[in-house]
């Protein structure tokens, strides 16, 4: 039975409503925060500022993560930038407009009260990471430095080099490392969460494998925060970190856990093309790089010359061209799409004729070499150490890549998924990007959830809810664990001929030629012909090499690849069912005579929240939350 | 912990040393090379500097120094050796490569030590039959030290270990002596290259000095 | 000119593999064949695995995640060079153009009594983090933080601070220091800290603890070789450790217990 969700989200001029809401929820008494137990999964922005200001409010928490140290979750490898609505530039930001760019650039699928929410604690971010010692960029007299990114007329990206993600990260990181010095913090490092344990229906522990013995472990808390990322590595070839997966999240999933829109991905417009079939992942050339930066194909079809010897009027700068204001700083999911339709028109560059040129020469002939390589040097010698290219000389071929995923794990305003107990933070819930996420947005929300919005939201919850002594004794412990070992075994014991990458690599080849970037229903049906077959194959035929009591690659990877063959098949089944095109989710069928993604409002403004049965073989139900604009007006996302 | 306890305490405790024994090394270098004026300036400043009582507290000084520069680099050494256990199979070449006075610093200061003690033997001790080696310059008898020296550079074996060894001390140098300018925090990309030829130009020097006095005589006598 | 696809190459590995911690560990052979000089060496890595598994044997376990030089989980000794020949780049990095068909490449671990083998190629760089948690953070709570623009910091001074505080704290400095020292490591996150108004208060106590845990965990001495800047992927410079030498001297003598 379909429900209709309820968003908890409050009401109220937009305004008040983070701040009333404050004010209502229930507090904890600081000496009794030290009786609550908190376990968090994931150290990224989200993970690690959660579990470090928790900790320095009094909780007892619990670090887990699947690297070898903390400072190593993928948050790290963001480039460009982190929004705030600081108006340092006196350019006209401010909180409502952040807010309303958001919404926008979201294209109208997002919830208004979490997204002014995000907007308006987005100046304490700043302030919280620069007296962490983050050194973001500075003008000469020692104020915060601004640049512009996508979907923004005005500046309000601050940034450290194109290694802000790292930056931050390691700013969250040492916060963290000061509450495990302190004793606050307990760290689990090389564990991976393998499922969601459940007593009495709320979320009250995690069963973990430690990756370098192989043991399977039980540890029990009063609520657990999912900080898990994104699923992009559904698609095998991404600019997410290799060990990036959904299986916290699919865990969860299986256990009630409702996942929301995961149809919604983003593409993003500037990444290093595919050189060959070995290819193991995609690397993002940062959407900063676009402020200097033109991008450009030649006019003529399949001109192969080198592009040094097109001349100017031989070359359309088609963002430039199709959006006269917003030119090359076009939202990601609309750049994207137009590479795609360049290359579509036989007009792509390179010898795979699959990229189009990002060209600095102008910007280098204005500012000189100099000013270029201070912004974005390290960008620079990264495109240089993969493709032997000098891009100072020559212009850097990019192509759209699976970049970031605006679904996720279904959470409410409080940032509590439909399991009681479990909440969901950054990248792991679905809730402040809609349909498309803005460039440094992501650092924004990840930092937001976890220093500004979760120490609140989750005080609520203990404070409202009398929850059992529970130790991991409990008989639901000893069953999650059971499984999961049995879960391993079974893996291990198939010994068919098959490797995991080898299951991987088809998977993700379905997902992008039908579920990728543009959709439409045969395609998609195909997907959905295709994907449970190929887990069928997965479950007969693949070779896990190895032993479970070691580290096993192998074993991790099988686990890992065994939820996304379920996952494929959701977002398949979810892009389907979603008759329109709106942002991340472009249907071929849905478009304006000017190719533009076109929405349906009447029957597809909600959020899709898909509920799992419980058995091995996956259907599902889709619940709804319905979407209401009060201060965004509905209206057709132009850039123009 | 103790500043003395810590690698870095030690290491500062050893460069400071190490510049000490570089200054001393430049007056002893600068004192011989009296051999150029004359036997008796030679034997004179000997004589002045012996015949002070002060002497005995500069010397008490130099063993500390010696011996503490000895013994913690030595600590120091084995702890680094403990830090890799398992040695790599290939070393490295090229630009990722270390060099070589900085990997044999230790193997340096062995042929350092056992040279000090036999230099020490030979020329503070080791005169052998002290009447045949004394000389008088007005009122004054003194020990004779040029002779002693001209007699035992006679000996070719002699002059080349004694060249060797100031040339290892040279190398040691070259290195010790802008490494324990930075070990003590003075490092600026300023002035970095400058202190690092300072280091070699002094370590030239102090081994061409040394190395000159042995050859000029031998060759004198032949 | 690459970007227009590249040749391939046949090589002979030399790969360490080690059943654990405990295990003695050894060279084994194996053969690359058809590799692609645009492949990245981890790709070559993948290729090699993906062989072995077919072969039914087990794949050699390798620390990697991010592939684009910033995660910091890649390592390996290459041929002796902590991240392969060049400068300034991590394993992930280095591609497969820069080996001729035929050569012979050496692969070992990071070794350092501090980073303990797991399991063949992978090991265990823990110690950095409790080198962290001795001092490297700025004491401060979430909430309680002025507003960003109240504190002033010149672009020099925020530039260099961002140079030390780029290093992605992979152990390259441990694993080529002859002294297996961690001094690059250690002094980078002083130096970040120490030359930004909001780490001045804590800065010596902070080398003098982040020092102690250094030399708690087994990392050896720094003798200036300049070998860990060399095999720094981020080129992090040495001046660092100058600056971590000085506070430390500095705190020690202030040190009033």
């Amino acid at each position: 039975m379909s429900k209709v969700l309820n968003s908890k989200a409050p009401s109220g001029p937009i305004e008040d409503r983070w701040k009333n809401y404050k004010f209502q929820m229930k507090l904890v008494n600081p000496a009794n925060k030290t009786k609550f137990n908190i376990i968090v999964v994931g150290t990224g922005l989200a993970g690690a500022s959660a579990a470090s200001t928790l900790a320095e409010l009094g909780y007892n928490v619990k670090s887990f993560c699947i690297q070898d140290t903390p400072r190593r979750a993928h948050s790290i490898a963001a480039q460009g930038g982190i929004n705030a609505a600081k108006n340092y530039p006196n350019d006209g930001d401010s909180t409502y407009r952040l807010f309303y760019d958001t919404v926008k650039g979201g294209d109208f699928r997002s919830r208004e009260s979490n997204v002014y929410r995000l907007a308006e604690v987005s100046n304490n971010i700043i302030d919280q990471c620069v007296s962490q010692g983050v050194p973001f960029a500075r003008e000469y007299g020692g104020t915060l430095a601004n640049r512009s990114f996508g979907g923004a007329q005005v500046s309000r990206t601050f940034y450290a080099k194109g290694q802000t993600g790292q930056q931050l990260l390691l700013g969250a990181y040492s916060s963290m490392m000061r509450q495990v010095a302190l004793k606050r913090i307990e760290l689990f490092e090389r564990r991976e969460m393998l499922d969601l344990v459940k007593v009495d229906g709320a979320a009250r522990g995690i069963t973990v494998r430690n990756l370098v013995t192989g043991e399977i472990e039980s540890h029990a808390a009063d609520a657990v925060l999912l900080c898990t990322g994104g699923y992009g590595n559904v698609f095998y070839l991404s600019t997410n970190a290799m060990n990036s997966n959904v299986t916290a999240s699919w865990r969860c999933h299986k256990k009630g856990a409702y996942f929301a829109n995961p149809c919604y991905t983003q593409i993003h417009p500037t990444c290093i093309p595919v050189s060959g079939d070995y290819q193991s992942k995609l690397t993002l050339m940062s959407e900063s790089l676009r402020n200097d930066g033109r991008v450009w194909v030649p006019k003529k079809v399949g001109d192969k010359r080198a592009p040094v010897d097109i001349p100017e009027d031989e070359r359309d700068y088609y963002l430039e061209r199709v959006y006269p204001s917003f030119g090359n700083l076009a939202p990601r999911d609309v750049s994207s799409r137009q590479a795609k339709f360049r290359v579509d028109e036989g007009r792509g560059v390179g010898a795979t004729g699959r990229a189009v040129y990002l060209d600095f020469a102008s910007a280098i002939a204005k500012k000189g070499e100099a000013a270029i390589k201070d912004k974005y040097g390290n960008l620079f010698a990264m495109y240089e150490k993969i493709t032997n290219e000098n891009p100072y000389k020559t212009p850097m071929r990019i192509f759209p890549a699976v970049h970031y995923t605006m679904g996720g794990l279904w959470v409410d305003y409080n940032l509590e998924s439909s399991i009681p107990g479990l909440h969901v933070l950054g990248e792991a819930n679905f809730s402040d990007h809609g349909a498309n996420r803005l460039g440094a947005s992501a650092l924004m929300q990840g930092l937001a959830d976890g220093y500004f919005v979760i120490p609140f939201t989750l005080g609520h919850y203990l404070a409202s809810n009398k929850l059992a002594k529970v130790d991991t004794n409990h008989d639901a412990f000893k069953a999650s664990k059971l499984e999961c070992s049995d879960h391993l075994t079974k893996m291990l014991n198939i010994k068919g001929k098959q490797s995991v990458d080898s299951f991987h690599k088809k998977l993700g080849h379905i997902m992008w030629e039908q579920v990728g970037m543009s959709r439409d229903k045969d395609g998609l049906n195909k997907a959905l012909d295709e994907i449970p077959k190929l887990r069928e194959e997965f479950w007969n035929d693949v070779r896990v090499t190895g032993e479970n009591n070691f580290k096993n690659a192998e074993l991790e990877k099988a686990g890992r690849v065994a939820d996304f063959l379920e996952l494929g098949e959701l977002m398949a089944k979810d892009a389907l069912n979603r008759e329109e095109s709106c942002g991340g989710h472009f249907r071929e069928e849905h478009q304006t005579d000017e190719n533009e993604a076109k929405r349906n409002d009447e029957e597809y403004c909600y959020v899709s929240a898909w509920e799992r049965n419980e058995g091995d073989k996956p259907t599902w139900v889709e619940n709804k939350e319905p979407l209401e604009f009060e201060y965004v007006k509905l209206a057709n996302r132009s850039y123009k | 912990m103790s500043y003395l306890s810590s690698t870095i305490g030690r290491k500062q405790v050893v460069g400071i040393a190490g510049l000490g024994l570089c200054l001393f090394v430049l007056t002893h270098m600068l004192g011989n090379l009296l051999v150029f004026v004359s036997p008796q300036a030679y034997n004179e400043y000997g004589h002045a500097l012996t015949s002070n009582p002060l002497i005995y507290i500069a010397e008490a000084g130099l063993i500390a120094i010696f011996l503490g520069h000895i013994i913690l680099a030595l600590c120091l050494s084995m702890k680094n050796k403990a830090a890799r256990p398992v040695k790599y199979a290939v070393n490295a070449e090229g630009e990722k490569s270390t060099s070589f006075v900085t990997k044999t610093m230790k193997h340096q200061g062995i042929v350092i030590l056992v040279f000090v003690v036999w230099h020490l033997y030979t020329f503070k001790f080791g005169s052998f039959a002290p009447e045949q080696f004394e000389v008088q310059y007005g009122d004054v008898v003194m020990r004779d030290l040029y002779r002693l020296m001209v007699e035992v550079f006679a000996n070719p074996m002699y002059v080349a270990w004694y060249v060797f060894a100031v040339f290892i001390l040279g190398y040691h140098l070259s290195h010790g002596f802008s490494s324990a300018i930075k070990t003590l925090g003075f490092s600026h990309p300023k002035y970095d290259d400058k202190l690092t030829k300072l280091g070699w130009l002094y370590s030239a020097l102090v081994t061409l000095g040394f190395a000159s006095q042995p050859i000029y005589v031998f060759l004198s006598n032949q | 000119m690459a970007g227009t696809g590249g040749k391939n190459i046949n090589l002979k590995l030399k790969v360490w593999k080690q059943n654990g911690p405990n295990d003695k560990g050894q060279f084994l052979n194996y053969e690359a064949k058809n590799i692609s000089t645009e492949m990245s060496f981890l790709e070559m890595l993948d290729v090699m695995n993906e062989d072995l598994i077919n072969q039914g044997e087990n794949p050699v376990e390798f620390d990697h995640d991010c592939r684009e030089g910033i995660c910091g989980t890649c390592s390996l000794v290459i041929n002796g060079q902590a991240h392969g020949p060049d400068r300034g780049t991590t394993t992930c990095q280095l591609h497969m153009r820069r080996f001729k068909d035929g050569d012979t490449i050496a692969i070992e671990p990071f070794r350092a009594k501090a980073f303990p083998v797991i399991k063949d190629l992978v090991v265990d760089r823990s110690a950095f983090d409790r080198v962290i948690q001795s001092g490297g953070y700025v004491s401060t709570n979430a909430g309680n933080a002025p507003d960003a623009n109240s504190i002033l910091i010149g672009k020099e001074v925020a530039d260099e601070a961002f140079n030390a505080a780029a290093c992605i704290g992979c152990g390259a400095c441990v694993a080529a220091c002859k002294n297996a020292s961690a001094s690059l490591f250690v002094s980078a996150k002083i130096s970040h800290l120490a030359l930004l108004p909001q780490g001045a208060a804590e800065r010596e106590k902070r080398a003098r603890n982040m020092v102690a845990q250094m030399d708690e965990e087994a990392f050896g001495a720094c003798t200036n070789t300049g070998a860990c800047s060399a095999a720094c992927p981020k080129e992090i410079s040495l001046e660092n450790i100058a600056l971590m030498n000085r506070d430390f001297a500095k705190g020690s003598a202030k040190n009033r217990s």
